[in-house]
């Protein structure tokens, strides 16, 4: 077991060399730079321009920015916004907590939601409450989640004039209700979904598990549903769901991008977007560091939870 | 409402460095505010912007939204109204010939400054902050955006608090201008620190009406009033300068009452329908100094035959652009100088749309229609790729517009949109574009001078240091502009930027679709708002905005 | 996933052989089938049924409400008719996702198997670059991918595929992991089997299930994301239509011309629907240990 986490980490390690390189790589390499916001200002010249990238340094060969900016990554500094000049953690962490509340909020309900539907599902396949749920599942896989928001937005928003059509809080308020009010739509447009997602997943793995010898086995031994439900299916269906959420907890960054956009949720999803969109490559660089480390973290804890949890799987 | 409100006067013409001398009362801040008894600033008004604010200080690069926000903290020592008349704001009187401020050479300048004006943090205002301030502008340790007209300064005295001086290298008429959006920073607030990152730009310290309170990263920024200001203002507590990247949540928060006004990046043109049926609305029609075009890119072989760039206007119905996809709010136009300008050239030969006659003129030009449609001539095709903004819709639907119309007269156009860091980056500044549909401002404030964009020497394609991105090459206005630049009096100075317009309009190094005109939406009750041709952000008076 | 991999009775036909048969009792299956059919047939045959060319601008008929001069969608800000432009979008969106998901199906199983079933460091090469690959934010990749690239429907659609395999590989991988030890497995290696017999005869077929429910899911995402990336106009160019460039802008006049956004809206949703149902109905009908006695 140390072994094999003493590996992991330098396997871990190589990876987010790797993913560091690959992305400051591609996105100075990509067309276009910071500079080009400002090319449309009115008395703007390439002259200014091409003089402040140079002394900012952008115009330094490639792999040195890189190894300059790997050195100060690794003494901690993560560099300063562009736009800004913020420091890039400050930054990240300032959009943070609005991410969190938004992806908290979706994946506890998704999570005992889904889980919930999917479970019950599988337990009474082809009843009419697994049709019910799995046409629910499908229709809500299906609809592109900008298109829901909008369409939420406008019923619920503009239509009906319930609940606010974006934003985090009401400017001036800000208190823990007025969040909350602001919380339900855009909750709710990136639950539907995730719901769907782990309802679709728990199914399937609870009727993996059904179909098993063990699962048959113990019925032929007069075990109640109940039992088999609590003794074996849980317990075997954890595995795939511990992978799921190993994979869904680094979509932080990506998930909630679509409804933050449509929302004007000032979390990091949107933060990305701007960022890539002026080019600010610390900030870049920063948000994409963070989430694979999130990554790395997250894939690590699965593989040891789920070794944990099932024997049957060798650590090497 | 639009033209009369903004048409410019001779009078505000003659206020550049003109050695006619004209006593003008001036529009002091005092008098702006003479008719509404200063009381105790009261309330708050939300203002949304498209975009974040993120620069404070005013001279590093920054982009428009954040000039948004430097009105409201700094003062320039005058600025321009909107009948284009110079009025003082930290100088005592704007400089002219007349007043003995500007010698008759125009190279010696001497200001006298206001007294009693003290900055945010207390500290009173003097002449060793607006030397400071023109000296940061050069500091070779410092980033500064812009350093054109503050190259040509030398010799700067500090002869009292109150009173500063300089001498200038050479004649430079739109520097008056330049002054007018050069805020004046504090020279204590940089001692011992970082020029490039110190705590200032974080924690702004100006002497404008509104200081910075409180800022939330891409939400929101929160001004209070300055109760110290010199001036006449400001009237409210508080101003929250919301941002909103989208402008259909934009409006849609203009509606619902989340916002008071609705400014930077304005209502989209396809809302203004609706939005003038909505009660408590108050909607205003903005000239903006920027004109939309297809922009070519003359090195390419296809748009070098002038007749070509002939036969593409005229195939281009500018008339259902403006009607139809623009729902008539933008001014169509021949020109690149905005039309509120005093040199504005209203006798530039109009567009027609003429699809026959369009096709005739290729044709005489020898463009024959080739096996696939296209025609060619001498081998190549008449094909080209035209780009913006991607996610722009109106231009996307421009473009779809005018592809379909080319096409009937045999061109090709491909449709290549691109990110905004990509579209804006070499790509344009690089001229590595063929045709790019794009808004742009060739003049800066009230000044007609626009060498950077169209001197033969200012494209960055062949070296040089401007964006003449059209790689636009004619010894006619190189000379015209040259003669514009060392000319003071605004009345022989027309002459020669009519005919610059007639030239351009003629070798159509871009197509001209319309200028822009912005449709600033705002809650019934709030006052003050100036639209202001000459001063293309918003909450250039801010200071006067107020709820009745 | 051809069917040809699992252990069929030779002498029964099509029709009767037991995985079809499953499929054609279920009735979501035949339902998403028939969506899929209708979607698939209305795209490729509509266009030619419609008076209008998808193409066809008369700027001066723009918004025109559905079923009102021979529109029956309405029209776009251009006045170009939805209906044939929905058919023809229809083509490119469902060829993309499609492709997308067989291309990234085919990778993703390909380096799972062999990752789960190999281990050592074959296996933890592939899966630190499945790491590094979800590391990626998919947008990121597919922004700055598309800023390189010119957007044709090709290059996006191997784009899509390219920030897609890693969910299969990893969900793959966990699987044949637990797989690997089966006595089945454990047979075929003592009787000298090789590895690719072993890997690809043996195992996948018993974690097809999964590869199918996380192929349906690809294909709902190909086309979701061709949409969204399409709506943020980094995708399919104008005035080639695709569902996702449809929708691009017509947020801005959904008070205004609410068609425009419902009906692009509406063919996604069917479509990704129709192909999770079948989706849905083959890994019931494939599943492959339920089949065993």
């Amino acid at each position: 077991m140390i072994r094999f986490l003493l590996g992991r980490l330098w396997q871990s390690a190589i990876l987010l060399l790797l993913v560091s390189l690959i992305g400051f790589m591609v996105l100075h390499l990509a067309p276009g730079g910071p500079m080009s916001r400002f090319a449309l200002t009115p008395g703007m010249t390439k002259e200014t321009l091409d003089r402040i990238a140079e002394e900012m340094g952008l115009n330094r060969p490639l792999i040195v920015q890189y190894f300059d900016w790997l050195w100060s990554l690794i003494q901690g500094d993560w560099g300063q916004s562009f736009r800004d000049k913020r420091d890039v953690l400050a930054v990240i962490g300032s959009h943070l907590y609005a991410t969190l509340l938004l992806m908290g909020g979706s994946t506890v309900i998704s999570m005992l939601l889904g889980g919930w539907i999917g479970v019950r599902s599988a337990m009474r396949q082809g009843g009419s409450f697994d049709y019910a749920m799995t046409i629910f599942c499908f229709v809500a896989l299906s609809i592109p989640t900008f298109w829901f928001g909008l369409v939420a937005i406008f019923i619920f928003s503009l239509w009906l004039g319930w609940l606010p059509a974006g934003n985090m809080i009401t400017v001036g308020d800000g208190s823990l209700g007025d969040i909350l009010i602001h919380l339900i739509l855009p909750t709710i447009v990136l639950a539907l979904v995730n719901v769907a997602i782990w309802a679709r997943y728990m199914r399937a793995a609870t009727l993996e598990v059904l179909g098993q010898d063990f699962i048959r086995t113990a019925k032929a031994k007069g075990l109640s549903p109940r039992r088999i439900m609590n003794k074996h299916i849980l317990g075997n269906a954890l595995v795939p769901m511990i992978t799921l959420t190993g994979m869904q907890l680094p979509t932080l960054l990506g998930g909630a991008l679509v409804t933050e956009t449509v929302f004007t949720w000032p979390g990091m999803g949107r933060l990305f977007l701007d960022s890539l969109g002026y080019n600010d490559y610390p900030v870049v660089m920063g948000l994409l560091m963070f989430s694979a480390i999130l990554v790395v973290v997250c894939n690590l804890l699965a593989d040891v939870i789920v070794a944990l949890v099932d024997p049957r799987i060798r650590l090497e | 409402m639009l033209q009369t409100s903004l048409t410019m006067n001779r009078r505000k013409a003659l206020m550049f460095l003109s050695a006619a001398g004209v006593t003008t009362a001036l529009p002091s801040l005092t008098q702006l505010g003479a008719a509404h008894a200063q009381t105790a600033p009261a309330g708050q008004m939300v203002v949304g912007f498209s975009q974040e604010p993120t620069v404070f200080h005013p001279h590093l690069l920054h982009v428009e939204c954040d000039e948004g926000v430097h009105y409201a903290i700094f003062d320039p020592l005058f600025d321009v109204d909107e009948k284009g008349e110079y009025f003082p704001i930290l100088a005592k009187d704007v400089p002219t010939v007349a007043n003995g401020g500007i010698s008759e050479d125009g190279l010696t300048w001497k200001i006298q400054l206001r007294d009693g004006v003290t900055w945010h943090d207390g500290k009173p205002f003097t002449a060793e902050d607006v030397k400071f301030t023109l000296e940061l502008m050069m500091n070779p340790n410092f980033q500064s955006w812009r350093r054109a007209g503050h190259e040509l300064i030398e010799e700067i005295t500090v002869v009292s608090p109150t009173e500063i001086t300089w001498k200038m290298k050479e004649l430079y008429a739109p520097y008056l201008a330049i002054l007018a959006s050069t805020f004046i920073v504090p020279k204590h607030a940089f001692e011992g620190q970082d020029l490039n990152d110190g705590p200032f730009n974080q924690a702004p310290i100006g002497t404008g009406a509104y200081k910075l309170k409180n800022r939330v990263p891409g939400d929101h920024i929160e001004l209070e009033a300055n109760t110290e200001y010199f001036g006449d203002g400001p009237y409210l507590e508080r101003v929250v300068i919301k941002y909103i990247p989208d402008l259909t949540v934009m409006y849609t928060q203009l509606k619902t009452g989340d916002i008071d006004v609705l400014a930077l990046q304005w209502i989209t043109p396809d809302n203004y329908a609706e939005a003038q049926t909505i009660a408590g609305l108050n909607l205003e029609l903005m000239g903006a100094p920027f004109v939309e075009g297809l922009s070519l890119n003359l090195q390419r072989p296809v748009f070098q035959d002038p007749k070509v760039r002939e036969a593409l206007y005229l195939a281009t119905d500018k008339a259902t652009i403006i009607d139809v996809l623009y729902y008539g709010v933008q001014l169509a136009t021949e020109s690149y100088m905005p039309q509120q300008s005093y040199f504005y050239n209203p006798n530039l030969p109009a567009h027609s749309y003429d699809l026959e006659k369009a096709a005739a003129l290729l044709d005489e030009a020898g463009w024959a229609i080739g096996d696939d449609g296209v025609r060619v001539k001498d081998g190549l095709r008449l094909s080209f790729t035209c780009s913006t903004t991607a996610g722009n819709h109106l231009r996307e639907q421009t473009q779809q517009f005018i592809q379909q119309s080319y096409k009937e007269i045999g061109v090709e156009m491909l449709i290549s949109n691109l990110p905004p860091a990509v579209m804006w980056g070499d790509h344009w500044m690089l001229s590595q574009f063929d045709m790019a549909l794009a808004a742009l401002s060739l003049v800066s404030g009230p000044d007609p001078d626009s060498s950077d964009y169209l001197r033969s020497d200012a494209s960055a394609a062949i070296g040089g240091t401007g964006q003449n991105t059209w790689v636009y090459q004619s010894a006619e206005v190189d000379e015209l502009l040259a003669k514009g630049a060392s000319m003071v009096d605004p009345e022989q100075r027309k002459p020669v930027y009519e005919r610059l317009q007639e030239v351009v309009r003629q070798d159509l190094p871009c197509l001209p679709l319309f200028q822009h005109v912005n449709i600033r939406g705002s809650k019934v009750g709030v006052q003050g708002l100036v639209p202001n041709v000459n001063n293309r952000v918003d909450t250039w008076n801010i200071r006067s905005w107020r709820w009745a | 996933m051809s069917t040809a991999s699992l252990p069929l009775a030779p002498k029964t036909g099509f029709w009767h052989n037991r995985a079809v048969k499953r499929f054609r009792s279920n009735l979501l299956a035949k339902i998403g089938l028939f969506m899929v059919v209708a979607l698939t047939l209305a795209c490729f045959v509509g266009p030619y049924l419609l008076p209008y060319d998808e193409l066809f601008i008369d700027v001066r008929n723009r918004f025109a409400p559905p079923l009102t001069g021979g529109h029956i969608f309405g029209t776009d800000p251009l006045g170009r008719d939805i209906a044939a432009r929905l058919f023809h979008a229809g083509q490119i969106s469902l060829m993309v996702g499609f492709m997308a998901m067989i291309i990234s199906t085919v990778i993703g199983t390909v380096v799972g198997v062999v990752a789960g079933y190999r281990g050592g460091w074959i296996g933890a090469v592939l899966m630190r670059l499945v790491d590094a690959f979800l590391a990626f934010p998919a947008i990121f990749l597919l922004l700055v991918l598309a800023a390189f690239i010119k957007p044709s429907p090709l290059m996006i659609t191997f784009i899509i595929a390219i920030t897609s395999w890693m969910e299969v590989a990893r969900i793959v991988e966990a699987e044949v992991k637990t797989v690997r030890e089966r006595d089945y497995v454990m047979a075929a290696r003592s009787l000298g089997l090789s590895s690719s017999w072993i890997m690809f005869r043996e195992i996948l077929p018993n974690v097809i299930a999964p590869i199918v429910v996380a192929a349906t899911l690809t294909v709902a995402r190909s086309i979701l994301m061709e949409a969204y990336v399409s709506f943020l106009g980094y995708g399919i160019q104008a005035p080639t239509p695709s569902w996702g460039n449809m929708l691009n802008g017509a947020q801005q006049y959904l008070i205004q011309a609410p068609w425009m956004a419902i009906v692009p809206g509406l063919a996604i949703t069917i479509a990704v629907t129709g192909f999770n149902f079948i989706g849905d109905g083959l890994r019931d009908a494939l599943d492959v240990r339920s089949q065993k006695k």
